[in-house]
């Protein structure tokens, strides 16, 4: 990789990874400085990363440096957000979607990555499993528990979908 | 898979993480198609799927790289612009453009076509060259070793020395005059030390002769300290491979006690001429484990303190 597909990547894959990560942690600072970072490392390493892996290994580095922030700053779920509003879901798109996003919250970390993996940036389970170091069948099965849960949540709380 | 009670939500899962084959996304399809009470369950399934949501990361200037100036890149791009043109005719242009050249060297300006350069690459000091440096250096080493171990005998003894080969099948032994004595496993090469308390005529004897074989005797099948010393006539030049042809024995004492050349493990075949002027001696260097063993062991001690040093 040079130094100008090194720049490309900036401008194609640091939202993607930025949304990523503060969609998971839900701290913005800490977002950009686990971005930085993983920008940092590809830098270092970019005579050993190819062009076309460089999402990848950007998404796996961010991945795993966030599992390592949570760990050391043992964060949990923002309390005011584990509870969702009795609001029926017709109200619109958007609290439709802010239901769904108040749902995935309440996932585990494992299950609320492969959704947002999934849904945000069209990766397939392999490339997922390559990601979260996990395999095919593993990603397959965390995933739809994970469909499952959101489910019955909005279900629950929305009657006019089930 | 077969689209039924039981798997129709596996394959609504699958359906809408976009991991069916185009065939059984229309499967899919063709049996919502027919069976309207699953499409509310995929409705639901269809729900939990999150929409774009585009968050820009803000210090996206921050994580650039300043490209280099004079990159190759930046070179190339103001090639381009340049066209058609060479490189010859921009510095010609550019040294008519300096004010203090005469006008006859500007006119002489010519365009030199270059020469394919050759890479010159540097002396590559790779694992197996450091192998074999090692190897001829420790060669070295022993060899020298052994040239400072060696006690150079008097002129008059060095032409006394006696080379015998022992094989176990037929012991054969070339001998040129007489001495050493030294037995390894199946070869032995004997040295027979005349001393200067031994028989002095028997010595003068021996010292007439130019080749001779030496066979020692064995008592029990061990190697006796008596050699039987048989002449051979001068004329003969080839005592590697002669048979011992016994012309005339003597018996001569050797001494049992090992002397510094006898631990040696340099041989010396010396071959006679018909010149009595001039000798022909070859060496013969044979390796003592136990020496070698012990100079590896200071050559890996050694290396393993710069290890130990370079870890600290």
């Amino acid at each position: 990789m040079t130094d100008k597909d090194y720049n490309d990547c900036v401008d194609n894959f640091a939202d993607g990874v930025y949304r990523f990560i503060v969609k998971n942690i839900r701290h913005t600072e800490d977002a950009q400085d686990i971005v930085q970072s993983a920008f940092e490392k590809l830098w270092v390493n970019r005579a050993q990363v190819l062009p076309e892996k460089a999402k990848s290994y950007l998404f796996t580095v961010a991945y795993h440096q966030m599992i390592d922030h949570i760990r050391k700053s043992n964060k949990m779920p923002l309390a005011e957000e584990t509870s969702i509003p009795h609001q029926p879901i017709n109200q619109g798109q958007a609290e439709l979607k802010q239901l769904l996003m108040r749902a995935v919250n309440q996932l585990n970390p494992t299950q609320k990555s492969l959704v947002l993996l999934k849904d945000y940036e069209g990766y397939s389970y392999q490339e997922i499993g390559e990601i979260m170091n996990l395999s095919d069948s593993q990603v397959k099965v965390y995933l739809h528990r994970a469909r499952l849960i959101l489910k019955n949540k909005l279900s629950a709380y929305a009657p006019t979908t089930s | 898979m077969q689209l039924n009670e039981s798997t129709y939500e596996t394959m609504f899962l699958l359906y809408i993480d976009n991991e069916l084959s185009p065939k059984e996304r229309l499967e899919v399809e063709a049996f919502i198609a027919n069976n309207p009470s699953y499409a509310l369950a995929m409705e639901a399934l269809k729900a939990t799927v999150l929409s774009a949501d585009n968050i820009p990361y803000a210090f996206k200037e921050n994580l650039k790289q300043q490209l280099d100036a004079t990159s190759l890149e930046a070179l190339e791009e103001d090639w381009e612009e340049h066209g058609n043109t060479t490189y010859a005719t921009i510095l010609k242009e550019d040294m008519q453009a300096i004010p203090g050249l005469s006008t006859y060297f500007k006119n002489t300006l010519k365009k030199e076509t270059v020469s394919q350069g050759k890479i010159i690459t540097p002396f590559r000091f790779n694992q197996n060259k450091f192998t074999y440096a090692a190897i001829a250096a420790c060669l070295m080493v022993f060899i020298g070793y052994q040239q400072l171990t060696k006690i150079e005998l008097p002129p008059s003894t060095a032409s006394q020395l006696v080379k015998t080969e022992l094989s176990n099948a037929s012991p054969k032994t070339s001998v040129n005059n007489i001495e050493p004595v030294a037995t390894i496993k199946q070869t032995a090469t004997i040295k027979l030390q005349v001393s200067k308390s031994s028989n002095q005529r028997d010595f003068n004897k021996f010292q007439n002769a130019s080749i001779a074989i030496a066979e020692p005797t064995r008592n029990n099948g061990n190697l006796n300290n008596q050699a039987i010393i048989t002449k051979l006539p001068s004329s003969y030049n080839n005592p590697m491979t002669m048979d011992a042809l016994t012309t005339e024995a003597i018996s001569i004492e050797v001494d049992t006690e090992p002397t510094i050349d006898e631990k040696a493990t340099t041989s010396y075949e010396v071959i006679d001429t018909e010149d009595p002027n001039r000798t022909i001696f070859i060496a013969n260097f044979e390796i003592d484990s136990n020496k070698l063993r012990g100079l590896k062991r200071k050559v890996n001690s050694l290396f393993k303190n710069n290890k130990s040093e370079r870890n600290k």
